[in-house]
């Protein structure tokens, strides 16, 4: 059976997580993907961990290994002019380009769509930038920490009221990357369908501010509907929605409707103190939860994480485990629908890895090759593009590869 | 300018909630003609929420729904009514995609099961996107969005240095499963268009959201350990945070990713002396003494404004911006210059601001087209209009009270 994407051609130039990201999941859906790295040192998420033994290798990155599987990797420095001479044969041959090359360095690496369409009209690139291609911010330079900030995202996140002397505070990981890199896989395969009818190719110009603007929930909208700012000093307006302490680990107890209250008083042997009115609805409980919280804290102490998720789910009620990694990895849910996958590598060794969050009934996904060692696919690429070898040493003594 | 991408294409949008809606708002987004197929008498809770203009509740009032319902139609049926459910099939026969996120099963008890949805359209692209997926010992198990930030184990990564694990501010899990959801039904569609061949996917929100840790999962691969929680620090760049500012509750966030970049900053910070200190000389250093760097850039950004912070560190080439609340994210003068804020005129609630499409193509066009619907507003013209049904059949449903 063909995979969903086997047949598209794709081109990456990819710097950490945004554009890396969303050609992985297209790669691993069957497309057939060429990773771009510049020749000194390659993507900088090969410097970033983790690491086995915590000791840094340029081959051994955990997240580079995850974000790359079943691409193919060749060196080339785009603002080399022999480079730039076999970047435009490469694009000559492929539907797509997506990259998150900063905007400042743009028109030096050659990313200048009208130029590109010329040589290939069907061409559809992706330019995922902090702050989009216009625009006073468009040269301000970014980190996923700033990104989240700019999205409006980290103001909303702390320790609840009384806490004003922590700040916003910013989720684990690389958090703007992939929300981005997902975006923007979505906008450029409903490109890529408007290409399919009629050849004609374009340019996407896509913001990774907007897109994390775009997932704030109540922020913009408590914004232009109440004219207020959501703040992580204020109350949540319903409870019980809160992270408590269990005797081996924490749980998320969460009580959306009505009927999900009942239920976990009945849980707790219905306690008086369930019936005082000032816990009468979700948003009473929410004035009241400075009182309420000790109470429930009180009782969730003395059960184990494990217990009191399957008690509350038997009983309809949505709690969920705080997973540590062990615990997901041991999960035999996650483990029954095939979730994590095994995959060796010539450096790294064989891991364990996030697989699909998706099953789809006609067209595998599957890891077919690891993340490329830099430069792995050099002699492959640049043969299919018609190089002899001699043109390849030319090119290797220019630097350009 | 040509149409937009997905221009001809339909999704029957069984979704609610915000995960669902959030993942079919993409498609719309895209151009495709999104139907929510809704229920007058079980409302999406994200119409019953606040916040409302002048506090006034309304089912067509609440924010949450008319932001991220932009652009699609809305349909009232009651599904529990066989007469319905016929409805909703030929809906379907005359659509590409369906999508819902109810728990895993109600679909099939429905009678809407993608076996039932395949006889009578045989291409059909149906998406289930329920917490635990459809398969598995935890498939009946009930989840919401918040959830999934903890079951993930993100929450396990995410809090202050040595504090308690901690939430993202809003409930990740669902865009983030909605917007997966997306994209496989996406690379469903390029299959389908290539090979005529459709397909049934099952999304688990819980693995989407797996999939934003990866390093951890990874160190565990690895090492059998997972990182420490370690507020907005980085282990790689230093300093690296959210610091305070002048006025009350204002902050900067700022990223230095080398030495070059902590020699520039210093610059900015006028503080000669530090940059040939012995204790910021490189990471490793900064690392070991981050307590004491981060007093140091505090004691300076206290005395400034976010935006006065953000623009020297940026003259210098630094990452940093302000840590926006949602009044400066409406406000932002950047974002205003671009197009992305949405402002159309909507029948209850006025012209207000909504966040739009995060990017722009170039030859098909990916506007919002109509703001979100009021609740059944296009009832009739889907029922006549795709349906088939004449006016006098729809006044007969309407009568035995099975359109809400």
């Amino acid at each position: 059976m063909p995979s969903a994407l086997s047949g598209f051609r794709i081109l990456e130039c990819g710097d950490m997580v945004a554009a890396s990201y969303a050609t992985k999941l297209m790669a691993d859906m069957g497309a057939e993907v060429i990773k771009i790295e510049p020749p000194d040192g390659g993507d900088p998420a090969r410097q970033r961990g983790p690491f086995p033994g915590g000791r840094p290798h340029p081959e051994k990155s955990g997240l580079f290994l995850f974000l790359n599987t079943n691409k193919r990797g060749i060196t080339l420095d785009l603002e080399n002019t022999k480079g730039q001479d076999v970047f435009q044969r490469l694009v000559k041959n492929v539907d797509l380009l997506i990259h998150n090359v900063h905007p400042t360095q743009i028109s030096a690496a050659g990313l200048v769509y009208d130029q590109l369409a010329q040589i290939n009209p069907g061409l559809v690139m992706t330019s995922i930038a902090p702050f989009g291609l216009n625009g006073p911010h468009t040269n301000y330079q970014a980190s996923d920490l700033t990104l989240w900030n700019a999205g409006g995202l980290c103001f909303l996140n702390g320790a609840g009221p009384g806490t004003d002397h922590l700040p916003p505070l910013k989720p684990f990981g690389q958090q703007a990357g992939f929300t981005a890199g997902v975006h923007a896989a979505v906008a450029s395969l409903g490109a890529l369908f408007a290409t399919l009818r009629d050849g004609a190719g374009q340019h996407i110009e896509f913001s990774v501010q907007e897109c994390l603007m775009g997932i704030s929930e109540f922020g913009t909208i408590m914004a232009s509907y109440a004219g207020v700012a959501a703040s992580r000093l204020g109350n949540k307006p319903i409870q019980p929605l809160d992270l408590m302490e269990c005797k081996d680990g924490w749980i998320f107890i969460c009580c959306v409707e009505e009927h999900h209250w009942e239920s976990f008083v009945d849980l707790m042997g219905n306690p008086e103190w369930g019936l005082e009115p000032i816990f009468k609805d979700r948003l009473k409980r929410a004035e009241s939860w400075d009182a309420l919280k000790l109470l429930i804290q009180d009782w969730v102490k003395d059960y184990t994480v494990q217990d009191l998720y399957l008690k509350a789910q038997a009983r309809r009620i949505p709690f969920a485990p705080v997973s540590t990694m062990g615990s997901l990895l041991n999960s035999e849910h996650l483990n029954s629908r095939g979730f994590f996958a095994r995959l060796g590598h010539p450096e790294a060794g064989a891991l364990t890895y996030p697989g699909a969050p998706y099953i789809c009934s006609e067209t595998p996904w599957e890891l077919r090759r690891p993340a490329p060692c830099l430069g792995q696919h050099n002699a492959e690429v640049y043969a299919e593009l018609g190089m002899t070898k001699q043109e390849l040493s030319t090119l290797q003594q220019a630097g350009a590869i | 300018m040509s149409r937009p991408p997905l221009e001809g294409i339909r999704v029957a949008d069984f979704c609610w909630a915000w995960a669902g809606p959030y993942g079919a708002l993409q498609l719309a987004h895209l151009g495709a003609d999104v139907i929510r197929i809704e229920s007058a008498k079980r409302l999406c809770p994200s119409r019953l929420i606040p916040p409302w203009p002048d506090n006034e509740p309304g089912v067509n009032r609440a924010g949450y729904f008319n932001q991220y319902n932009q652009g699609k139609r809305s349909i009232t049926l009651d599904l529990k009514a066989p007469e319905a459910i016929a409805i909703a099939k030929t809906l379907i026969e005359k659509s590409d995609i369906v999508m819902n996120n109810f728990a895993s099963g109600v679909m099939e008890k429905l009678g809407l099961g993608y076996d039932e949805l395949r006889q009578v359209k045989s291409d059909i692209i149906m998406v289930s996107l329920p917490g635990y997926g459809t398969s598995g010992p935890e498939k009946d198990f009930v989840s919401y969005g918040p959830p999934q930030v903890a079951q993930s184990g993100l929450s396990s990564l995410t809090g202050y240095v040595g504090g308690e694990p901690m939430m993202a501010g809003f409930s990740y899990g669902d865009p983030n499963g909605g917007v997966h959801a997306s994209f496989a039904v996406m690379a469903a569609l390029l299959h389908r268009e290539k090979t005529g061949q459709g397909q049934y996917i099952d999304l688990s929100q819980w693995e989407a959201a797996i999939m934003l840790l990866p390093e951890a999962v990874m160190d565990y691969s690895m090492n059998k350990t997972q990182p420490e929680r370690r507020g907005n620090r980085d282990p790689y760049m230093a300093p690296h945070g959210v610091f305070r500012c002048k006025g009350e509750d204002r902050w900067v966030s700022l990223s230095v990713r080398d030495d070059a970049e902590w020699q520039r900053l210093c610059a900015v910070m006028d503080q000669p002396e530090l940059a040939s200190d012995a204790r910021f000389a490189s990471l490793s250093v900064r690392k070991e003494n981050e307590v004491v760097l981060e007093e140091i850039v505090t004691a300076w950004t206290q005395e400034r404004t976010a935006d006065e912070v953000t623009e020297s560190l940026q003259q210098a080439s630094i990452p940093a911006y302000p840590a926006l609340d949602a009044i400066d994210m409406i406000n932002s003068p950047h974002v205003a210059s671009r197009d992305y804020f949405v402002e159309l005129e909507h029948p209850e609630v006025g012209k207000r601001r909504h966040m739009g499409v995060p990017w722009t193509m170039s030859r098909t066009p990916c506007k919002i087209q109509r703001p979100a619907p009021c609740l059944g507003r296009d009832t009739d013209a889907i029922l006549t209009e795709i349906v088939g049904l004449s006016q006098e059949e729809v006044a007969a449903l309407r009568e035995k009270d099975i359109l809400a």
